[in-house]
């Protein structure tokens, strides 16, 4: 059943068009100082606009306010879930699958809409547009990489080596500490990137509880996106997406069918 | 899949069995209980609220919120197109992983490679980044225009701002899912069975419907959900790429929310969105239960 080349060929020619094609375009954008139709490349080049953009504070207040809630956010998540993935993979206590299985049909709830309900709560407790009522409801978009990921990580590490060391009179923390956490390490930090980098780009929960007030960045960039000057939204696009894209490269080995996929349950 | 029960005792190391199921069921409980109180207050409370609040006019029990929501032609109009927008973009996706998907299963070398490679590319790219992008690529003098220019097409006309634009963002960003679940699949159909099935005189129609997408019917049946669920409650697609109207839901929750103030109709129209969704959601964690099952 082996095709011909040219079939694949032309597949790949499509797939790279439709897959690169738009990221590319918002890249020559942002080195663009002037590109006018009908040219397919910029007329004229430059990194003239990243040297305006840096200075200006309507730019770069956006930017840290983001850099800060999506740290504390994904902070405060891993603090509160990784133990409790331990926990769901390591321990036994009464309903622990039905706790497990509630982050897994959180995800079948309609998110907008469950910001819409959060909103009009928020609202009464004085919560929109503070700083704080963005952390809490991106924590709950942060739930979903830091249970999933870690407990899976937990359960992955065979217990034989904990149990030797524990054996031989090392004490439960120094078992956790010296044999299990050095295990689930890389997959605990894959869980952070990915959930940092959510968070970073949320739209949602930003918009419904945090405008006007807390301007994130990808509302900051919802702003520029509709300006004349294109060069301002690409530059902010290519200036944070490319850091986490790298990231997100080294948390490829979890995203593969067996983190993605079956995490999801396929 | 995680599994939610291992066998009595099976995963949990002999140092922490020692220490008693009491103490143990105890440390478990603390452990979870924070993120599931946060999941309690952020989930299950506002949504019970809100449904109780739509059902409540002036401290009494009221349907009218409904009835004006149903019988406004615009809020039906809204709800239409996030229903279709949904169904065709989440099937034009799978259609098109299947096929990306049996083309990998019957290639091999670089070409394949780099298909897959290419299929995956969206788990990296945050929905605003390609929504941004794609309003560059395809958006009036775009570089897709450029490009179809330089061949000699000047009949070019933009899907920005129509309903294909965000059909084409969601079919971009689904796309990794239902690959990496029908590769997965297709991958546990041997060579063999493919070949006894041609000898036996099967036609290549034939070998796809009877062999191969037996396999994959239940991983089809959960990337559907899951993909049209994120597109029915999706809002910054829409509103990057969308029509002004008719809006789809949570661009029309966003703006009767947040320019309007009318919480009261945004949480009407968050409920409806929500039935709608768990009945999905529900097929969705049936399937997925039911494979639990089978697994233990």
């Amino acid at each position: 059943m082996k095709r011909t080349p040219i079939g694949g060929l032309l597949i790949l020619g499509t797939m790279a068009l439709a897959m690169i094609g738009p990221i590319l375009t918002v890249i020559l954008w942002a080195f663009a100082v002037k590109w006018r139709y009908p040219h397919i490349l910029p007329t004229e080049w430059g990194i003239k606009f990243w040297f305006g953009m840096l200075g200006r504070e309507t730019i770069i207040t956006p930017v840290l306010t983001s850099l800060a809630l999506t740290s504390i956010a994904t902070t405060a998540a891993a603090a509160i879930c990784w133990p409790a993935a331990y926990a769901f993979a390591r321990l036994k206590f009464p309903g622990r699958q039905v706790m497990l299985f509630s982050f897994i049909a959180a995800q079948a709830v309609p998110k907008f809409a469950l910001f819409v309900s959060i909103a009009v709560i928020f609202l009464r407790l004085n919560l929109v547009g503070s700083f704080w009522g963005v952390v809490l409801v991106q924590m709950l978009s942060a739930v979903l990489y830091m249970i999933w990921i870690p407990t899976a990580a937990f359960r992955g590490i065979p217990p034989a080596l904990e149990e030797a060391a524990f054996d031989l009179g090392a004490s439960r923390l120094r078992v956790f500490l010296q044999i299990t956490l050095p295990q689930a390490l890389p997959a605990l930090a894959a869980s952070y990137v990915l959930a940092f980098v959510s968070i970073l780009f949320e739209v949602d929960g930003a918009l419904l509880i945090g405008a006007p007030t807390v301007t994130t960045m990808p509302l900051l960039l919802m702003s520029l996106s509709a300006q004349v000057i294109v060069q301002e939204a690409a530059v902010l696009c290519v200036m944070i997406w490319v850091p986490c894209f790298i990231l997100l490269l080294l948390t490829r080995r979890f995203m593969t069918a067996k983190g993605i996929a079956q995490g999801f349950g396929a | 899949m995680i599994r939610f029960a291992t066998k009595s005792g099976g995963n949990t190391p002999g140092h922490l069995q020692r220490t008693g199921p009491g103490r143990e069921a105890l440390a478990g409980l603390a452990l979870v209980a924070l993120p599931v109180a946060m999941l309690l207050m952020l989930t299950l409370w506002p949504t019970v609220s809100m449904v109780i609040a739509t059902f409540t006019v002036d401290g009494h029990m009221s349907t009218s919120r409904y009835a004006y929501f149903f019988t406004d032609a615009y809020s039906l109009a809204n709800l239409r197109f996030t229903m279709v927008q949904g169904l065709v973009s989440a099937l034009s996706a799978l259609a098109i992983s299947f096929g990306i998907a049996l083309y990998l299963r019957f290639s091999a070398g670089r070409i394949a490679t780099m298909i897959h490679a290419l299929s995956l590319f969206p788990l990296f790219v945050p929905s605003i980044i390609i929504s941004y992008a794609l309003v560059r690529f395809l958006g009036p003098n775009g570089l897709f225009q450029l490009l179809l220019e330089q061949v000699g097409f000047t009949h070019y006309r933009t899907p920005y701002l129509t309903p294909v634009g965000p059909f084409l963002a969601f079919v971009w960003e689904a796309l990794p899912l239902p690959v990496l679940v029908i590769s997965a699949g297709l991958t546990q159909v041997s060579d063999h069975a493919v070949e006894a099935a041609r000898d036996l005189g099967a036609g290549p129609i034939r070998i796809l419907w009877e062999v191969l997408l037996p396999q994959v019917r239940r991983s089809l049946l959960i990337a559907f959900a899951l993909i049209f669920l994120g597109i029915i409650g999706a809002y910054t697609v829409p509103y990057m790429l969308g029509p002004a109207a008719p809006e789809m839901m949570g661009v029309f929750m966003q703006r009767t929310l947040g320019n309007l103030h009318d919480a009261d109709a945004a949480q009407v129209q968050a409920v409806v969105l929500m039935v709608i969704s768990s009945v999905v959601g529900g097929f969705y964690i049936a399937t997925m239960l039911k494979s639990q099952g089978g697994e233990r």
